[in-house]
């Protein structure tokens, strides 16, 4: 983060609970808005409106700042060893709770496309898990994560550590597809 | 994109009201984790941590193709003109309705960062609710806006299209805070 800007986000407070209630529901709203925003941007550039999605990408990014000090007030900034724990808890719901439930009532609804998108977040998921589970190790002793590199499916997110597969075994695209971090 | 890629992307369905609810939940979860894992790859990256915050960047952008997939599902990504009538109804909700409701509340229980947080917010939605109705109207007309720099401000989240201010209006952050898109 900027420097000069370290000290100056809205800082942790002991909230009232209804003000607790609130900052969190702005929270996921405005995480919700910069998701919406990043996926309008691909379209414009699709129909080829290329300002527009210039303009829908910074503004997601405000929401995103917005969506950082909520997050701040709330008290959820903590060290990383406290924020891969909480990662790590947030990937094990999805895994063990909510996918597994959500896929249920899809299938029973015969909602296919919602099996296709419940399945290929929960596959993700468990990559993710396994990878927080094994650098939270790591920094409780210090050491940083591996300098490789880290490779994302952009149609499944699909997630490993190290060279892309020829093709997504979750959903088939090509390994040259990944996106590379 | 890429048509190779769109035809593996799961399609828009007519969703039975259950499974609807349960993808806008999803949608709302994994647009949270891509936001909160971007704040701890900042954090990780002051904590001397540079894989580690790759990591947290590389798996919330893995949330964010979820996120996509799930909204996409749900009939959340239309054309531009759409679009951008949705990004102002959300942005007048949050403006009329959410944010001057927060702030009340966390006026009235004393809350200072909580009242912070949410009026650095309210005031950049503003801006966003101008930008996007101007967008609207160029693009019903078959144009893209004029090409000109967005700036950000990141401690607040000031949006302005044109030359960033040597203070920010809202947070007083200076002009180096600014991102130009």
């Amino acid at each position: 983060m900027a420097e000069p800007f370290k000290n100056t986000p809205p800082a942790p407070e002991d909230n009232g609970e209804m003000t607790a209630a609130n900052i969190a529901a702005a929270l996921a709203g405005e995480s919700q808005a910069s998701q919406k925003y990043l996926a309008f941007a691909d379209v414009a550039d699709d129909e080829g409106y290329p300002n527009v999605a210039r303009l829908f990408r910074a503004v997601a990014y405000a929401e995103s700042m917005h969506a950082r000090n909520h997050l701040s007030v709330l008290g959820q900034i903590g060290t990383t060893e406290e924020n891969l724990k909480a990662a790590w808890g947030g990937e094990t719901f999805e895994i063990d709770e909510m996918y597994p439930a959500y896929g249920a009532v899809a299938k029973l609804q015969e909602n296919k496309s919602a099996q296709t998108s419940v399945r290929y977040a929960l596959t993700a998921e468990k990559d993710h898990q396994g990878i927080y589970d094994s650098t939270l190790k790591g920094v409780e002793g210090k050491k940083d994560f591996g300098a490789e590199p880290v490779r994302v499916c952009p149609i499944c997110g699909h997630t490993v550590v190290g060279d892309a597969p020829d093709e997504c075994p979750v959903c088939g695209t090509a390994g040259s597809y990944f996106k590379e971090f | 994109m890429d048509e190779a890629l769109e035809k593996r992307l799961p399609k828009t369905e007519e969703l039975n009201p259950m499974t609807k609810e349960s993808l806008a939940a999803a949608f709302a979860g994994e647009s949270q984790a891509a936001e909160k894992y971007l704040v701890w790859a900042d954090q990780a990256e002051d904590e001397g941590y540079p894989n580690v915050a790759k990591l947290f960047r590389a798996i919330s952008f893995a949330e964010t193709r979820h996120a996509r997939n799930h909204l996409r599902v749900m009939g959340g990504i239309n054309s531009t003109a759409e679009n951008l009538l949705a990004a102002f109804g959300g942005e007048s909700f949050e403006v009329d309705e959410m944010y001057p409701a927060y702030h009340e509340i966390a006026k009235l229980q004393g809350n200072h960062q909580a009242v912070r947080s949410v009026n650095y917010a309210l005031k950049s939605e503003v801006d966003h609710k101008g930008m996007y109705t101007d967008a609207r109207e160029a693009v019903l007309t078959g144009k893209d806006i004029e090409q000109q720099p967005v700036n950000v401000c990141l401690a607040c989240g000031h949006t302005i299209i044109g030359d960033a201010p040597d203070k920010c209006p809202y947070c007083g952050a200076g002009k180096e805070l600014y991102r130009t898109f």
